[in-house]
């Protein structure tokens, strides 16, 4: 009960009242959510490629790492501030939504997996900074990683297409005229399609 | 380009997506945010050593040497699952102010990506010595990287075209 009143408490919020009354900041925040979360993943392919041996691999680990790692720490804040707004807007949704908990799960999943490696193979990294191939250890963590990170945007893509804005209770200018020009009738008689929101 | 676009949703390869739409939409969609990723990282690491922000211990061309074939191999990965979203979702894709602003700067930004790899590939010690410390070059960096930003956030608004108003086919028709 406590995290139901403070799910309702979230979305009541000027904070959340404002940006769901908007026409513009939702479509901003997940512009911006996949600008911060491509850049996280890009960025930590390019690392997991050099531990994987198969992009830089002839470039020490160490300093590749210290060069690339603190960009994904930069858009990692951003992602995950906008998708903290994006989630105050239809709190109870979004937390009650199997495929938001999946990827909570699995953004917890690649914090342990890189746990996993600062206690393993981090830790002997001197001996193989320069190693093109480096242990067993450190390829499984890199590609357990890529597994990750391709499930974090698979399950955020789809808490798009399972979860719906509160606000748009009403159909979009949008949903509307396509209807219109696809000459389809009106929702409701054709097939509904699996999108409930703008996905 | 509706009628083109009505056409295009009755084909058989349309058909098939739409048919299988919730599963395809959203696994074409996925490796296609997977492509942006390599995108932009691949751009960041590029700009950055434009920029002598990052990657410091390496040459202008080592770099662009890791990424560039990263990026031209996204970018073609984009391509391809950006086909499949038009076929599988012709009218939603095509009746889009947002989508032809999107393709004009995927254009813009993939010629000045292919362009500054042949010149870099061509004159090598002249980037290096001279061009990656002048101004305009950097304002070039950051300016290619803000295309790309622009691109993902016209990619988003696809689905949000009537916020352009009028300027959307979609809205007042």
């Amino acid at each position: 009960m406590e995290i139901a009143a403070g799910l309702d408490w979230l979305q009541h919020t000027a904070l959340a009242v404002q940006i769901r009354d908007s026409l513009f900041l939702f479509p901003l925040l997940e512009s911006a959510h996949v600008i911060g979360l491509s850049l996280v993943v890009g960025t930590i392919a390019i690392v997991d490629l050099r531990l994987l041996g198969v992009a830089s691999a002839h470039r020490p680990f160490q300093r590749l790492a210290a060069d690339t790692l603190k960009w994904t720490w930069v858009a990692f804040a951003l992602t995950a501030l906008t998708g903290a707004l994006m989630f105050i807007t239809n709190a109870a949704v979004y937390f009650h939504n199997s495929y938001f908990r999946a990827k909570v799960v699995l953004l917890v999943l690649a914090g342990l997996n890189v746990l996993v490696f600062e206690l393993t193979a981090g830790r002997t990294v001197a001996q193989w900074d320069r190693a093109p191939s480096p242990p067993p250890l450190a390829r499984a963590v890199a590609t357990l990683s890529l597994v990750i990170w391709v499930a974090v945007i698979v399950t955020g893509r789809m808490i798009g297409f399972t979860a719906t804005r509160a606000s748009l209770t009403e159909p979009t200018p949008v949903d509307t005229n396509f209807e219109d020009l696809l000459g389809l009738p009106a929702a409701g008689d054709a097939a509904p399609p699996p999108a409930k929101g703008p996905e | 380009m509706r009628d083109f676009a009505l056409w295009l949703a009755n084909t058989s390869p349309s058909v098939f997506i739409q048919e299988h739409n919730a599963w395809a939409i959203p696994a074409i969609q996925s490796v296609h945010i997977a492509g942006i990723a390599l995108v932009m990282g691949s751009v960041l690491m590029i700009d950055l050593r434009i920029l002598g922000w990052t990657w410091t211990d390496q040459t202008l061309s080592d770099t662009t040497r890791r990424f560039g074939p990263w990026l031209t191999g996204s970018l073609w990965l984009l391509l391809a699952t950006g086909l499949l979203m038009v076929i599988g979702e012709p009218v939603r894709e095509l009746v889009t102010f947002s989508f032809w602003l999107k393709m004009g700067l995927v254009a813009l930004g993939a010629l000045v990506a292919v362009t500054f790899q042949r010149t870099l590939r061509r004159h090598e010690r002249h980037w290096e010595d001279t061009l990656v410390h002048r101004p305009p070059v950097k304002l070039l960096a950051i300016g290619t990287f803000l295309i790309w930003v622009c691109i993902i956030v016209l990619g988003r608004l696809i689905a949000y075209d009537h916020v352009w108003g009028s300027w959307s086919p979609a809205v007042g028709q």
